[in-house]
């Protein structure tokens, strides 16, 4: 028995597979965002359909889930009917807000009109509260709590069970 | 044999269960969608993806069979000649179709991700690196064993380190825990490769650490100044690279692990590691062969050594009156020269002495020659292009030109496309060189019905000399404006070319010899010529 070899041999590999098992449950695409942590920014938004305006400000106090996304995001398409079921499972307990924007109204009114809403949809003309919110891409998805700070983001269309997982922060 | 069929079978019967059991492919999917997304974007627009996977894939998968060997030979405690020829010839194959498929790599991202380079140290492109350091070690380990029947041992630490570090390869690429390009999938097997990772360590460790001491060496290195010498320097060489390379890929585990932060390993790390072992091992692709084997007299190193200086210095003085001023690359210049110097010599010596039937008879130690000769090209290509690269960036409206270097561009205009699959926006451009017409090209935008953002192919027109490369920034058809990257980088081409070489030197050395002529090699080898056999190949 070559001792020598045994020691360093089991030192660098059981170094290596110890790293290695650690970062089995990461997952590097979900960089965390600067966000988290901190008071949602603030919008006031037309509300497609109605034309009403939707202030942030008034959904204090209730667990809010802000969803930027657009008709041209295929992804979006698979994402919807989660946040359909996900906002009619949850009611009042959960505000869910969609935001849309780069795109058209009238687009938008058709997407909904096929694959039904069962929440405000935004129209974001300028793209000016994506650019705040430091949205990368669509889909993507910011949890609030009930005092308005954004506990959790997610990019890319969501699951139930990544919804909820998120949500859970939220709600505690 | 028993031992080496026994360690391939239950390599066999681990990815067996792997396909059966958690990577099954044939299941089927909950909810399937009337249209799947297909396969990622970047992997469906450029004909190199069909050849540098499946090139990849046999490198690694190659790569179980002379672990098998090196196994058996500790398992029997004995690795004589008998054992050294299949060994050799079993990772020299693999080998070949990693340094193509490592190349292909390279040449697929220049070509498709738009930035410009082929190289980014990427976790996978890492993992695909790091059992070619450890396999190339091995084959020159190999011939100082052959030679001087020294270095057993090591040899198969290094065979089996390569095999491990394919398997750390796979897991890295399938287990979603490394932020890479090559993150096209998810998959649940990580776990499971992991464990197989772990025991294959485990068993590796243990046999090296019970048998290690039976492989004893049959000679001993009697100079450092010598060509054995030379031999055990490219190994720690080589061995602290593999080192440096894995640190930097698994460095963002460690730091998140202990203090929860995510950050990445980047190009300035790799950089100031690597460039300077790089340069070291070009000179040892000069030095070394210029050694005698054993112990050489002070005049006959002298003798070896030092007339290839010259070409050094003219090479690193051509790179200097032509613009190069980067320290580093003149250093690789001047060590790229000296390299080229010996490899040519050693190539032309044999031939010289005994007519062209000289490279039928030593095809073995011909074709490492001509590995050196890709290798040299490829270092000094590598150390040009990254160095001496030029770009900017220009808005242009319909007919707006702009320079850089010898050529000039000028936008011919944009228009849309659509495809079942994407819509492309093309931007059209004219390129002159000099004042004379050379070509047109035409990079695109494309929105993928499945992607998040849309995704930029490059337009590329390749020289000898140098690349110019279109990538479109940002693109507007009702303006007609179009924003765009240009780089010029020289010698590129260089590098795919003379990867290429390394691999054709690599297939002549490993085409058996026919017997009567390794007798007519042997012979030789017993008089002056004694480097005749010599090389990473089989001669059987």
């Amino acid at each position: 028995m070559n001792r020598p070899v045994l020691f360093i041999g089991t030192a660098i590999a059981a170094a290596l597979i110890a790293v290695l098992f650690v970062g089995l449950g990461n997952d590097p695409q979900q960089i965390r965002s600067p966000m988290i942590g901190r008071p949602a920014p603030a919008f006031a938004l037309k509300e497609v359909g109605t034309g009403q305006t939707l202030d942030l400000q008034a959904l204090r106090d209730t667990p809010t889930i802000i969803n930027f996304w657009a008709t041209w995001c295929m992804p979006c398409y698979q994402e919807h009917p989660v946040l359909i079921d996900n906002a009619r499972l949850f009611g009042s307990k959960v505000q869910f807000v969609g935001v849309v924007f780069n795109d058209d109204e009238a687009s938008i009114q058709k997407f909904l009109r096929e694959r039904g809403s069962a929440f405000p949809t935004l129209l974001d003309q300028q793209g000016k509260t994506a650019i705040a919110y430091g949205v990368g891409g669509v889909p993507e998805t910011f949890f609030l709590d009930r005092q308005g700070i954004i506990v959790a983001k997610f990019s890319g269309p969501m699951t139930t069970d990544v919804l909820q997982a998120n949500l859970e922060k939220a709600i505690r | 044999m028993p031992f080496a069929i026994g360690t391939w079978l239950a390599c066999a019967a681990f990815f067996s269960f792997l396909i059966a059991g958690p990577a099954n492919p044939f299941l089927t999917i909950a909810n399937p969608p009337p249209d799947g997304p297909g396969p990622n974007p970047l992997l469906q627009n450029h004909l190199l993806m069909i050849i540098h996977p499946p090139m990849l894939y046999l490198g690694y998968v190659g790569m179980t069979i002379p672990f098998g060997f090196a196994c058996a030979a500790l398992l029997r405690g004995r690795l004589g000649h008998s054992f050294l020829r299949p060994l050799r010839a079993s990772l020299l194959l693999p080998w070949i179709f990693l340094t193509v498929a490592i190349m292909l790599g390279g040449w697929w991202a220049y070509e498709v991700l738009g930035w410009g380079g082929y190289w980014a140290w990427d976790p996978v492109e890492n993992a695909s690196l790091l059992p070619w350091l450890t396999a190339t070690a091995a084959l020159h380990s190999a011939i100082v064993l052959e030679r001087r029947g020294v270095l057993k041992g090591w040899t198969v630490t290094l065979v089996q380190a390569t095999f491990l570090l394919t398997i750390l390869g796979t897991f890295m690429t399938r287990s979603g825990v490394f932020n890479s390009v090559h993150s096209f999938t998810q998959s649940s097997i990580g776990p499971t490769i992991l464990a197989f990772l772990a025991a294959a360590l485990l068993f590796s460790v243990v046999l090296l650490a019970l048998r290690i001491d039976s492989l004893e060496s049959d000679g001993r290195i009697e100079s450092a100044a010598s060509r054995e010498g030379m031999f055990l320097v490219n190994n720690l060489l080589f061995l602290i690279l593999t080192f440096t390379v894995l640190i930097g890929t698994v460095f963002p585990l460690v730091a998140e692990a202990i203090n929860g932060k995510q950050m990445s390993v980047g190009r300035p790390y790799f950089d100031a590691m690597v460039v300077p072992i790089g340069t070291a091992l070009l000179f040892l692709i000069g030095v070394g062969p210029a050694l005698p084997w054993g112990r050489g007299t002070r005049e006959e190193i002298l003798r070896a050594t030092l007339p290839p200086l010259a070409t050094g210095v003219v090479v690193a003085a051509i790179g200097y009156a032509v613009g190069v001023r980067n320290g580093w690359t003149i250093v690789t210049l001047l060590f790229g020269g000296y390299a080229a110097h010996v490899t040519l010599k050693e190539m032309w010596l044999p031939v010289a002495r005994s007519g062209t039937s000289a490279l039928r008879r030593g095809r073995r130690r011909f074709g490492s020659y001509v590995v050196h000769a890709g290798a040299v090209v490829v270092l000094i290509a590598i150390a040009v292009s990254s160095t001496t690269r030029t770009s900017r960036e220009v808005r242009f409206s319909r007919g707006d030109s702009a320079s850089i270097g010898a050529y000039t561009v000028t936008f011919l205009g944009a228009e849309d496309r659509a495809e079942p699959h994407r819509q492309s926006t093309i931007a059209r451009f004219a390129v002159t060189k000099n004042g004379r017409a050379v070509t047109t090209l035409a990079p695109r935008m494309n929105q993928y019905a499945t992607m998040r953002e849309p995704i930029g192919t490059p337009d590329v027109h390749s020289t000898l000399a140098g690349d110019l490369y279109l990538s479109i920034l940002n693109v507007d058809v009702a303006q007609q404006r179009v924003a765009l990257h240009l780089i010029v980088t020289p010698m590129v081409m260089w590098i795919w070319i003379a990867a290429l070489v390394m691999g054709l030197g690599g297939l002549l050395a490993l085409i058996p010899v026919r017997r009567t002529s390794v007798i007519l090699t042997q012979s030789a080898a017993k008089g002056k010529d004694l480097e005749m056999a010599d090389s990473f190949g089989m001669t059987s």
